[in-house]
């Protein structure tokens, strides 16, 4: 209830611009059901004159007035009334059709408009595909009911309030009857979707499990393939496949079941009308010609009734999906944005120093990461982070360009808090380099330039000079027009490592934060790529946090962290002579003979 | 279809339940007016008994559509559910067939996706081909026949209605092709921009750069909307042209009666019925074109599953008795090149390891280590030039012996869920809780499992999250030595060790797998300075063989590699 709550204030908020589609899509579907209530009493108009001018024809007498043109008339508007259906459905589809879609593009670029206002926080705790679904499958689902349900809840609508007041128009007695059993129908409805949707929740575990199954072995074939496990990999396979087989024929039935149940209903009623209908016309105060008559027209009626019932239920799915989506959304539409002051103040590079004052940090509230890092950096010095994995030295990266904000202590360029300055020209003054250099579908060059779009080709060429990855961009056929796409890429980590850092090059950035490269480079490449790194921290106050020792073996200050607490600082001459943890973790890299 | 037709067959019983209920639901649709015919007349003649009993029969047909309806549900659900369980078993155990290389040709996730939303369309449309598509056909053809025999001189209204309706169908369709092939390469813009965005968040705030990346989506967005309105448009055109075109049909037969009605006075008492039969017609192409749509998607999907079920494996083992192998590997002149590849990624290796030895093998990412190990346990075989284990050709060994004779321990640990001793025993079948003691104690695992809870029986949990890279690592190698086996690859498998363990599990290897060949391949040079030899890849091409010292001396890509990890102060 509470989703369907939301889902409404959700629709409501994005249809709201739509409200003069809206109703004249109401009052051409309210035309076009009039026009199909009337259209068939024309029809019976037209055999009814037919039949008069049969009768006068056959009529020596009368032969002479026999005419058409009253029938040709009847038969004219009963064509003009389906033109009036046809174009007044046609029309109204077509603006709905607009609006399923101009909506949706507007959640969809609401969406991504917030993504890029969200929190990093959000990004860290929420699995890729989980958000990612939410432009895709959510959207989709949201769209595919809009597309095909709006118009058949409009029309079935309709169709249901037009049925019932024509049948009250005609007999009451006979419209209450009709509509009798409607409880019970719906009653009937309620409970098998329910325990379709029970056991679709039930298959939709089972299928998971399967899949889960599936993904994991088909992935790790490799394994099964060397150690010659195929055989058991398949019998493991049978019983998530039977076990999904139960589930889903439950799930499949029930679902199953709900068409041809509100079908026979539908016949039921048919035949309690004809009870209905025959006793009124042989017991009660009717003649029996207009009795007929009304049994006829209600066993129509009856026959007619439950069809909105039964649209309505078809798109059950979609519309529950449609409502699933809006929480989805709503959810991701609900998240905090990022603090940015009002009138904050714009940094102008570092003149003296930055410092990082007794910093506690956690990630969840309870579970301190950091328990109180100092660090001072004068202008132009580098500093090497080193330490263990999960010591906390990515966390105080991610502090300097606010990505998140520390729990107590502070960080200060020049005496002036981080969170006192407007984020872009905070964000404009630190550059990072990642571990995983993101790049962008599009050419080299727009990735050089993505920090500033307007850049020309001059600087663009002096960046990956820098980088040292001009000679290579030139090398290829296209050379700064080669394509790049993230998907499927002929660069190699290293090259791509060498482009992001061209990338950060190209803005000119204060502060430096480079976060090596772990995995997947091999030390030969590594050694580029630290020489590409020593041009860029050249003149520049620089962070760089460490995996590999060899990389900073020059810098002017080396900081250990372990368990979120500095344990050792230093260069390196003085760490090694300390002969701890740094000492330590060198043997450990480095190869001595 | 005819991927179908073998397991359908194997439920026929099901199938002819639910045909046969099919029946009863048609039957119970088609008797109903005649009922109703009945009940009027009786009406008219006042005849209570009649508009009573034939009342009961009424009530009686609903209840026998009902149940009908339910009957055909549940065997029609038996059936889908039978085959889409079958297919799919049958599926997998054909994926668990093929070689390797076929395996890399579909990627693994492609698998996946035919494993599941491939099989789950086939099932739909099993479902509803026993639901709702055995259904159409009869009511279709009964109603065409039943309105010529009607009205026989109209038969050209129908005609000319089916054809007017196939036009606006065939006009609709093609236009809407068309806008398709459109949508999906915006769809797919739109996934990647926003994927790409999600994935390198911290890039785009880093460089300020939301409001660009904003201004992009939008344009894809919005072309994306514009195009779905288009096809959204072309939908909206269907349903008034098809009650256009009925309806009109409808006012043209009763004109044209009209015109010859005082030769055929009788024509106006067919009308009614001639125009339920064009109505049911109409209803008929409907429900059709919907079914079609849905089939045409569920084809593609069943293309694809048999695609896998029609792949045939690339690689075959002979089949022979059991021999035993001892742990010499060779390889002689050989040049591999990965399918779909048009360089070789190794060429003319040639290199003979004695039983026993250990072998080191070092060289830049990309340079053809993991090619090469991975022709000895026979993944894939080599273009030309032949490897040798324990002296034979391994195609012309057994897969059980060359399995039990390899150990192979990847270079990204692939643990499965269930529990650690699971996992272990997939390395050696019966292997009980002494000889994983012994395995674990070899690869440094003992000391983290024995704090577990559970130890041995600990649950390892999905993608093993649960473990640390380093502890994975060590359980990967503790199921590789568990067999035993004569010949022990470890790819990079020790990289998240530290300095330590990793001297510790080599020690260990050395004294307890005495026998055992060791090829070990490594970024880092101290992992395998004291190999009995070391191999030097460059670029595919063994460049160099030797000890460290040796390497050193004489071999320029050694000492490059060896250059950017060589402490600064010697021997400290």
């Amino acid at each position: 209830m509470k989703d369907l709550k939301n889902a409404g204030k959700f629709y409501a908020h994005y249809l709201r611009p739509y409200w003069l589609e809206f109703l004249i899509t109401t009052i051409l579907i309210a035309i076009s059901t009039w026009a199909i209530a009337v259209a068939p009493t024309y029809m019976g108009r037209a055999i009814e004159e037919l039949t008069v001018y049969v009768q006068q024809w056959a009529n020596p007498a009368t032969r002479a007035q026999a005419s058409f043109t009253a029938f040709n008339h009847t038969l004219a508007i009963f064509v003009l009334l389906y033109l009036i259906d046809a174009s007044s459905i046609l029309i109204s589809s077509l603006l709905l059709s607009k609006v399923s879609g101009y909506s949706t593009g507007t959640m969809r670029v609401g969406l991504f408009r917030k993504m890029q206002r969200m929190k990093v926080q959000y990004f860290d705790s929420h699995s890729d595909g989980d958000i990612l679904s939410r432009f895709t499958s959510d959207l989709d689902n949201i769209f595919n009911a809009m597309n095909q349900a709006l118009i058949e809840i409009f029309l079935s609508g309709a169709q249901f309030i037009g049925i019932i007041w024509m049948m009250f128009t005609q007999n009451a007695t006979l419209a209450w009857i009709t509509m009798a059993s409607t409880p019970v129908a719906i009653g009937l409805a309620a409970f098998v979707m329910h325990q379709a949707s029970v056991s679709v929740d039930r298959q939709q575990d089972d299928i998971g499990r399967l899949n889960g199954y599936i993904n994991e072995q088909i992935t790790g074939q490799k394994m099964l393939i060397t150690n010659g496990l195929q055989q058991e990999s398949v019998a493991g396979f049978q019983t998530y496949n039977a076990a999904v087989r139960k589930s889903n024929l439950r799930g499949q039935i029930w679902s199953g079941i709900l068409n041809p149940l509100l079908m026979g209903l539908s016949l039921l009623n048919t035949a309690i009308v004809i009870f209905a209908g025959s006793w009124l016309a042989l017991n009660g105060s009717l003649s029996q010609g207009a009795a007929l008559a009304l049994v006829v027209v209600f066993v129509n009626y009856a026959q007619q009734y439950y069809q909105p019932i039964v649209q309505l239920t078809s798109l059950f799915n979609m519309i529950q999906l449609a409502i699933t989506g809006a929480r989805r959304i709503t959810e991701v539409r609900e998240q905090p944005d990022e603090v940015d002051p009002k009138n904050g103040r714009t940094l102008d590079g570092l003149k003296h120093e930055l410092v990082i004052d007794n910093v506690h940090f956690s990630y969840v509230p309870g579970k301190e990461i950091l328990h109180g890092v100092t660090i001072h950096v004068e202008k132009g010095e580098m500093v090497a982070l080193v330490g263990p994995t999960g010591s906390g030295k990515t966390t105080v990266m991610n502090l300097m360009n606010r990505f998140y904000d520390v729990d107590s202590g502070s960080i200060t360029f020049d005496g002036v808090d981080v969170r006192d300055f407007k984020l872009a020209s905070l964000r404009q003054n630190v550059g990072i380099v990642l571990q995983d250099p993101q790049l962008f579908s599009g050419t080299i060059r727009d990735n050089i330039r993505f920090g500033d779009p307007e850049a020309d080709q001059n600087r663009v060429e002096a960046a990956a000079k820098q980088a040292n990855i001009h000679d290579f961009i030139m090398s290829l056929p296209d050379g700064y027009d080669t394509f790049v796409s993230d998907e499927q890429s002929v660069f190699s980590a290293g090259q791509k490592q060498l482009m992001s850092i061209a990338r950060t090059i190209l803005t000119d950035p204060r502060l430096l934060i480079l976060d090596e490269a772990t995995s997947n480079v091999d030390t030969v490449t590594e050694a580029k790529i630290q020489a590409a790194m020593d041009n860029v921290i050249q003149g520049r106050t620089s962070f760089v946090i460490a995996h590999r020792l060899k990389t900073i073996l020059n810098a002017d200050k080396i900081v250990v962290l372990r368990d979120g607490k500095i344990i050792e600082e230093g260069n390196h001459e003085q760490l090694l002579a300390q002969n701890g943890f740094y000492a330590e973790l060198y043997h450990n890299q480095m190869v001595f003979e | 279809m005819k991927v179908l037709v073998p397991y359908i067959k194997k439920y026929r019983w099901d199938v002819i339940w639910s045909i046969l209920a099919i029946f009863v639901v048609a039957f119970a649709t088609l008797w109903q007016p005649h009922l109703l015919q009945v009940i009027m007349n009786a009406i008219m003649k006042n005849d209570k008994q009649t508009v009573w009993t034939n009342g009961l029969y009424l009530i009686g047909l609903a209840i026998i559509g009902i149940v009908g309806g339910i009957i055909n549900t549940i065997y029609s659900a038996r059936v889908a559910l039978g085959v889409a369980t079958d297919l799919r078993a049958d599926e997998y155990a054909k994926i668990q067939s093929l070689a390797y290389a076929d395996i890399e040709k579909f990627s693994s996730s492609n698998l996946v996706v035919r494993m599941t939303n491939d099989i789950n369309q086939v099932q739909q449309i099993v479902m509803g081909f026993f639901q709702q598509v055995t259904r159409i056909p009869i009511l279709f053809i009964g109603a065409v026949i039943l309105a010529i025999v009607t009205l026989p001189e109209l038969w050209w209204v129908i005609a000319v209605m089916m054809a007017l309706l196939l036009g606006v169908s065939l006009f609709s369709f093609s236009r809407m092709g068309k806008y398709f092939g459109r949508m999906q390469q915006l769809i797919e813009k739109v996934n990647t921009l926003a994927r790409e965005n999600l994935m390198g968040m911290r890039v785009v705030k880093s460089f300020v750069q939301g409001a660009n990346q904003t201004k992009n989506f939008a344009e894809s967005s919005d072309e994306m909307r514009d195009v779905s309105v288009k096809i959204g448009n072309l939908f909206a055109l269907l349903m008034p042209a098809f009650f256009l075109i009925a309806n009109l049909a409808i006012a043209l037969s009763i004109w044209l009666i009209g015109q010859n009605i005082t030769s055929h006075p009788s024509n106006l008492a067919a009308i009614t019925s001639f125009i339920n039969y064009l109505m049911q017609i109409l209803f008929a192409i409907i429900n059709e074109s919907f079914m079609l749509t849905f089939a045409s998607r569920a084809l593609v999907s069943l293309r694809r599953i048999h695609e896998v079920m029609a792949t045939k494996p690339s690689m075959t083992f002979v089949s022979g008795p059991h021999r035993d192998l001892d742990g010499a590997v060779e390889f002689d002149d050989v040049t591999f090149t990965y399918p779909g590849d048009d360089k070789p990624t190794i060429r003319d290796i040639g290199f003979a390891v004695k039983p026993g030895e250990m072998i080191g093998i070092v060289g830049a990412t990309g340079s053809g280590k993991t090619t090469l190990a991975q022709l000895i346990p026979r993944l894939f075989d080599p273009d030309t030039g032949i490897v040798k284990v324990g002296g034979h050709d391994v195609r012309a060994v057994t897969e059980a012996d060359l399995r039990q004779t390899v150990g192979f321990v990847l270079q990204r640990s692939t643990l499965f869920s269930g529990t650690i001793a699971e996992n272990l025993q997939q390395g050696h079948p019966n292997a009980d809780l002494a000889s994983m003691k012994w395995a674990a104690q070899i690869a440094q695992s003992a000391e983290f499992i024995e704090r577990l809870p559970h130890t041995y029986h600990a649950e390892v949990e999905e993608r093993s999250s649960n473990f640390s890279g380093g502890q994975k690592q060590r359980l990967s190698i503790t199921r590789g030595v568990i067999g035993q086996p004569k010949i022990l690859i470890l790819d990079d498998a020790t990289s998240a060790l530290d300095a330590r363990s990793e001297k510790l599990v080599q020690e260990a290897l050395a004294h307890e797998l005495k026998n055992t060949t060791t090829i070990i391949i490594a970024e880092k040079i101290s992992s395998i300075i004291k190999a009995d030899r070391i191999l030097v890849l460059d670029d595919g091409r063994l460049v160099g063989s030797g000890t460290h010292l040796e390497l050193v001396r004489h071999n320029d890509v050694y000492r490059e590699i060896y250059a950017t990890q060589k402490a600064l102060e010697e021997g400290v």
